[in-house]
């Protein structure tokens, strides 16, 4: 069997060998002339970083993590990350505000709450809305979906369908509560 | 009709389709996923090897648990005095300064997770630790920052009411 099978690779290796080897290849094997030579290395590279060399160069080629927009539009999904946006919105304009307040003596700035409250005053009313909106929504959406987070943490409402539900009702909620933070108040 | 057009006769007849004889471009057209480098791997290197175990984070009782347990604590915390101003009109200098406190703890927790997910330590080690000292001198900046607005001026419920309302 296994001589079958060695025969069989000779031949084949036979047919798709280049016409110039077809003779000499037997020639040489019947002649005896076919050791073949190594000659020592000029460098000795250690196996264990050759080794390390191909697998680094390999990983290079690994597929790079998916892109976020491959994934379906849900709104569990959303709204996790629109919970860390607006998150970030508010405390950034906190941090800003803080320490704008600090150094405005020393730059020439006015942050006095009735500086701001008279220029923010003097602006014209759809700027106002618009820039009202730009908080009210981040403040309204934040408040509500925490209160979802948490009940979360103590397992509850946690089903896939409870957290879809919730979701829209949360939505629904804080647009219209920012609608009437930045309309009514 | 759709038989006599799949027939193999035709088909031999026909030059055969084959995507990859078509220019770079035109190939990308038919292809439906797009290479989107946005974060290239860096050059590789390898540590250890397969047979290391997993490394095991020093365990540190400000770290995991209680750190999430206050954090709850201070979401928790400011579901009343949120509400609070919404109810009462205004806060009283006291409960003004308590708001801004736990704000300013509750935005500290925040932003370290958005550093934690977004700039990871084996990824950008520098930014990392920029990010992480600009985010505790922050912390004393902007903590510094609203307790000379709470001491010089009206407070943080009454300054936003003031500007909301003007």
């Amino acid at each position: 069997m296994l001589a079958q099978r060695a025969m069989q690779q000779s031949l084949r290796r036979l047919a798709v060998q280049h016409p110039a080897l077809r003779l000499s290849t037997p020639a040489a094997i019947a002649t005896g002339i076919y050791h073949q030579k190594r000659f020592a290395a000029a460098t000795t590279i250690s196996e264990a970083t050759e080794h390390d060399k191909i697998l680094a160069r390999q990983r290079l080629n690994r597929p790079v993590a998916p892109h976020l927009a491959i994934y379906n539009a849900q709104i569990t999904w959303y709204l996790s990350g629109l919970n860390r946006i607006t998150g970030c919105t508010l405390s950034g304009a906190f941090y800003i505000f803080g320490s704008l307040y600090l150094i405005a003596p020393y730059i020439g700035l006015h942050m006095e709450s009735a500086a701001i409250a008279a220029s923010f005053g003097a602006w014209p009313l759809i700027l106002k809305i618009a820039t009202k909106a730009f908080f009210a929504f981040p403040f309204t959406f934040h408040c509500l979906n925490g209160l979802r987070h948490l009940s979360w943490d103590t397992t509850h409402l946690i089903s896939n369908q409870k957290v879809i539900q919730t979701g829209w009702t949360v939505v629904a909620l804080s647009v219209f509560s920012a609608i009437g933070l930045t309309l009514l108040v | 009709m759709a038989s006599a057009l799949r027939s193999p006769l035709l088909r031999q007849s026909l030059p055969t389709f084959r995507p990859q004889q078509l220019p770079r471009i035109q190939r990308a057209v038919l292809s439906t996923t797009q290479a989107r480098r946005i974060l290239p791997p860096l050059p590789q290197k390898i540590e250890g090897n397969v047979n290391d175990p997993a490394r095991v984070p020093d365990p540190e009782p400000g770290h995991g648990s209680y750190h999430w347990t206050a954090e709850r604590v201070g979401s928790v915390a400011l579901i009343p005095m949120t509400i609070a101003p919404f109810a009462a009109g205004s806060l009283n200098p006291m409960l003004d300064g308590a708001l801004i406190g736990l704000v300013l703890i509750h935005s500290h927790l925040g932003f370290d997770s958005v550093i934690t997910d977004y700039a990871p330590k084996w990824r950008v080690p520098k930014s990392r630790r920029f990010l992480n000292i600009a985010r505790n001198l922050a912390l004393v900046v902007v903590g510094w920052g609203w307790y000379e607005f709470e001491t010089n001026d009206v407070g943080l419920t009454e300054g936003i009411k003031r500007v909301w309302t003007a």
